[in-house]
């Protein structure tokens, strides 16, 4: 699997306690978008975290754009973004600001900045909001804005942590078209979500669970997978997830 | 090291605060209040002390000495009719002190000088004081001591002193400094504590932390930013000092300005340490305490260090501000250049190697822990 973007080999971590991922495996191919899918506490942000880097893990290896992580982050720091859970943007900046800075500490001239900027703002229904300062943005454009911050200096991978909490059915349908044309343009994504429909849009989709990968495959074998396993017919994505949390995991 | 994203650390940090007007008005209110109030209480001038005085030889000599004492802001004096007994005075009267010339003090005062030195005669005045205040007491004794010497016939006490650095070093001037140190090593601490921890309660830290930013470049930018504000904050320090307390400066200015921007340097490593102690903004809040009262009660800012109790002591002297007014106090008061102050330099610079070094470690762990 050398063209993976994405890779991690039986990660696993540990906090006290508890085993928050328990041993995943998982590849993403360079131009796929991966989905990752699963209730709530079951280790996706913590998966997202070991492979960009910011979360060592106890055992295993995480690999972004085929260099170890973090050991080797070095090697890939301007080639990936990574938009946290939280709204992870500055409350007492603007939102110009904000990009101004993102995008500057990736080494981006001012101009391109600028000129970055105006695109984003635009594809994010912001643009008349440049000089407000975030704190005052409501909790949808602030998600908007961190998505923004998160692709200014135009990553190759992308991990995102529920990008499109918060926001309305239209606006996500927009979210989602521009991740199918970022990854038409060769850019890798791994996207958590709770919207599970929204699994649908994803090339593969991955099923945590209790910090394992409990089901993976594009969505019509997860469908396939889960009316065999129900003894029913499965239209959509919601219900392979219910039938997933119903068999606690185990079904690999 | 990229000094670009040093500087887009710190563009970052002044913006922010910039955005923030109420914070940027406590930044330059506090280093005039802190002048101001600090100023005035701590003058070191003892006024207005409760003084009986008794003169019972009633001559042009005594009259004068009355005067020198009433012209002198440290006694409130009333004058008593004599008779009054001295002790009974300060016991129950309410006086702090009770000053009593006797009878014949005049006549044997001149006497003295009619003799020579060779003469045992000489006038005494009875000074009753109220030692339970050592320093009103010896307020007390100085200003009357002072009251004699202006008469100018040169009285028998020969006082003989000895001024050094500068004509007449008043407390509010080897203060302006320590309020200097104070102000600057306060706000930097305080207020990079607060952005980072706020970095990590929000997840910009993580952002950070995946981006190219080097941790030294994260440090090295908050530096820049702070160092700046400090530059500010002492220019208002020292223009109040100046335009109300009319301190005097002996030194170069811009050796104090570079030595309290290097004691900045040193308070944002140390702001950067205790952010990775406290999670939350109130945690960082509640700790402020801890750093505030070790600098002023400790730092020989108010007292000099000699009068610390001796237990209490080496406590003094990791006290970072400590070495701070060392520095400062030689360059401004001294006029000396800072390698002539070894101690005070030598501290302020382990504080920043070592404050800034222990902080690049523990932001790794703050990256960890973060989100
Ligand atoms: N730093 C940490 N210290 C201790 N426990 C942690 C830490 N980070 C995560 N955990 C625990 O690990 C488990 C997995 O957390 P994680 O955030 O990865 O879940 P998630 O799948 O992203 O959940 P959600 O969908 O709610 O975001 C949780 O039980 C969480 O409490
Ligand atoms: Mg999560």
């Amino acid at each position: 699997m050398a063209d993976a973007a994405f890779e991690g080999r039986t990660l696993v971590k540990v906090f006290g306690e508890l085993r928050a991922v328990g041993g995943i495996t998982v590849a993403v191919q360079r131009g796929e978008i991966y989905g990752l899918v699963g209730p709530s506490g079951a280790g996706k942000t913590t998966l997202i975290r070991m492979l960009c880097g910011l979360t060592t893990p106890t055992s295993g290896e995480a690999r972004l754009l085929g260099h170890l992580m973090p050991k080797e982050r070095r090697a890939v720091e301007d080639r990936f973004g990574y938009m946290p859970q939280e709204r992870a943007v500055y409350r007492d900046l603007s939102v110009g600001e904000n990009l101004l800075f993102f995008g500057r500490i990736y080494g981006m001239s001012r101009p391109a900045v600028a000129r970055r900027t105006r695109e984003l703002l635009t594809l994010m229904r912001l643009a008349d909001r440049a000089k407000q300062l975030s704190a005052h943005l409501s909790g949808g454009e602030k998600q908007r804005l961190s998505l923004a911050c998160t692709l200014i200096h135009e990553p190759d991978a992308l991990l995102l942590d529920e990008p499109t909490i918060g926001l309305d059915p239209a606006l996500r349908l927009e979210f989602w078209d521009h991740f199918r044309t970022l990854a038409a343009t060769g850019r890798t994504l791994l996207v958590s979500t709770h919207y599970v429909h929204e699994a649908e849009r994803c090339g593969r989709v991955g099923l945590v669970q209790r910090g394992r990968l409990a089901a993976e495959g594009a969505p019509p074998d997860l469908k396939a997978w889960a009316s065999t396993a129900s003894g029913g017919p499965v239209s959509d994505m919601e219900d392979v997830f219910l039938i997933l949390c119903r068999s606690e995991g185990g079904l690999r | 090291m990229k000094a670009n994203r040093v500087l887009t650390v710190a563009e970052r940090v002044l913006r922010q605060l910039a955005h923030d007007r109420r914070v940027l008005v406590y930044m330059l209110l506090i280093p005039g209040v802190a002048m101001i109030l600090f100023g005035y209480s701590f003058s070191g001038d003892i006024t207005g002390i409760r003084t009986a005085f008794i003169d019972e030889d009633n001559t042009d000599l005594t009259a004068s000495i009355l005067e020198n004492l009433e012209k002198d802001d440290a006694f409130r004096v009333t004058v008593l009719p004599p008779g009054e007994d001295p002790e009974q005075l300060l016991l129950k009267g309410g006086y702090q002190a009770v000053i009593r010339i006797p009878d014949k003090f005049t006549s044997l005062y001149y006497a003295h000088f009619a003799m020579g030195v060779a003469t045992t005669a000489q006038g005494t005045i009875d000074l009753c004081v109220d030692e339970s205040d050592p320093q009103i007491a010896s307020t007390v004794a100085m200003g009357l001591a002072d009251a004699i010497m202006d008469l100018g016939e040169g009285g028998p006490v020969n006082i003989e002193t000895r001024e050094l650095y500068g004509v007449e070093v008043r407390f509010i001037d080897s203060f302006a400094p320590a309020i200097m140190g104070l102000v600057v090593s306060l706000v930097s601490t305080v207020l990079t504590v607060l952005s980072i921890v706020r970095e990590k309660v929000d997840g910009t830290f993580s952002r950070v932390w995946v981006s190219p930013v080097r941790r030294s470049e994260f440090i090295l930018g908050y530096v820049v930013a702070f160092g700046l504000i400090a530059l500010v904050q002492s220019i208002v320090v020292l223009s109040i000092g100046k335009l109300v307390f009319d301190i005097v400066i002996n030194g170069s200015i811009v050796w104090a300005f570079v030595s309290v921007i290097l004691f900045a340097v040193g308070s944002v490593g140390l702001g950067t340490l205790l952010s990775a102690l406290a999670r939350t903004e109130s945690q960082a809040i509640v700790s402020f305490p801890l750093v505030v009262l070790p600098s002023v009660l400790l730092s020989g800012m108010m007292w000099p260090i000699q009068a610390i109790p001796a237990v209490l002591r080496p406590l003094s002297y990791i006290v970072p501000l400590t070495y701070s007014n060392r520095l400062l106090r030689a360059v401004m008061v001294k006029g000396l250049a800072p390698w002539e102050e070894p101690v005070g330099l030598a501290g302020v610079l382990v504080f920043v190697v070592l404050t800034i070094v222990l902080a690049s470690l523990v932001l790794r762990q703050s990256a960890q822990e973060a989100g």
